[in-house]
């Protein structure tokens, strides 16, 4: 899930969370957006809005992967450490993807 | 460096309750959950009865975690909504909230990346009570509050040794206490009557298969521990990663699929979490 600004609203993202008007749900969680909904969306006195999808992350993917290398330095070897160190680096690979 | 032996620390740890540090809600709570045949109505009131425990409970339910995103403003109607075992889980978060980020930067986070983890996978290996995995997920590193409220210098000598060797917190608590943060944090478990489920996770999280009634729950909590940190997700005491128990990680059977599919919705969840913490 991200926020967004409505102003980056596309067609096609998906709501993670619903939006609001005081208690009554406007459009629901999970909607798909079309531009006519955006344009709703933007005429309401709302800044943002969360959408789903990941934030790419702050830190850059060489320094993240280069973390992984050193937190996993005493333990590589054993069994499976292999494994899940190749799921975290390719979970990392995703992010930036 | 303290070297004491382990009858000593027992003591004292024991008589940690005495201790104003240790949140007394945590204490009623324990007693609450322990009662067998509980009900809603009564747990209910019991949050109610509690002003600042309500705002902390509400703030959490209308997280999008929960999916209900500010659409809850009772907690008579949350305890419907949620049940029990959720509703039991919330109530020890929300107590061990304050004081885990008093005593160490980070470790809050850990503990709620591996709770969070923890129910992803509980779900996923059909574990009939995922809430009560992800309470010890919170909760599995509790022994580690202790040793700083009860020993602050020498257990930031002890992070410093992690860090300077290269080895885990866990190692060099065995050599300087005698007894590591596992073992603590049930005995602590254990004095306040937590579920017997509870107190094992605790226990094993570092050596599940050794855990009679529930290998599997604390297999999750092992495997969780070492994805989080895998992740860098928040700080437990050192900066290395503990090796996964080769027995425990086969008992799991977990594939390299399965095991990014739940990293990935651990995430989403997590981000969840920090998103409406951050409104």
């Amino acid at each position: 899930m991200k926020k967004i600004l409505i102003e980056h609203l596309e067609p096609g993202m998906k709501l993670a969370r619903p939006v609001m008007r005081g208690n009554m749900v406007l459009l629901g969680e999970g909607t798909e957006l079309e531009s006519r909904q955006i344009l709703k969306i933007r005429a309401m006195e709302i800044a943002h809005v969360f959408v789903e999808g990941s934030s790419p992350p702050e830190i850059p993917k060489a320094e993240l992967l280069a973390q992984l290398e050193t937190r996993f330095r005493h333990v590589e070897t054993l069994p499976y450490m292999d494994l899940i160190k190749d799921v975290i680096r390719k979970h990392i690979e995703d992010l930036y993807a | 460096m303290p070297d004491m032996d382990s009858a000593l620390l027992r003591k004292k740890i024991e008589h940690i309750q005495s201790l104003p540090t240790i949140p007394s809600v945590l204490k009623r709570i324990s007693g609450m959950i322990e009662k067998p045949g509980i009900s809603l109505q009564e747990i209910s009131t019991f949050i109610s009865n509690d002003p600042a425990l309500t705002t902390k409970i509400l703030k959490m339910i209308n997280s999008a975690v929960y999916g209900f995103p500010g659409r809850i403003s009772s907690v008579s109607h949350a305890t419907v909504l949620l049940g029990l075992n959720v509703i039991k889980g919330l109530l020890i978060g929300v107590s061990v909230f304050e004081i885990m980020q008093k005593s160490m930067v980070g470790l809050w986070e850990h503990s709620l990346g591996c709770a969070v983890t923890a129910r992803i996978m509980a779900k996923k290996k059909g574990v009939p009570e995922p809430e009560e995995v992800y309470v010890a997920g919170l909760l599995h590193d509790i022994g580690k509050v202790i040793f700083i409220l009860e020993f602050p210098r020498d257990y930031e000598n002890a992070m410093h040794a992690a860090d300077a060797e290269g080895l885990t917190i866990f190692e060099i608590e065995k050599r300087l206490f005698h007894a590591h943060h596992a073992t603590i944090g049930s005995w602590l478990a254990e004095k306040w009557s937590f579920p017997g489920n509870l107190v094992e996770i605790i226990k094993y999280h570092h050596a599940p298969l050794r855990s009679r009634r529930a290998p599997l729950e604390a297999s999750i909590v092992h495997l969780s521990d070492i994805l989080v940190r895998a992740q860098a997700t928040g700080f437990a005491g050192d900066h290395f990663i503990p090796a996964v128990d080769p027995a425990a990680f086969e008992f799991l059977s977990l594939n390299e699929s399965d095991l990014m599919e739940i990293i990935k919705e651990a995430e989403d969840s997590r981000n969840a979490i920090e998103e409406s913490a951050s409104e």
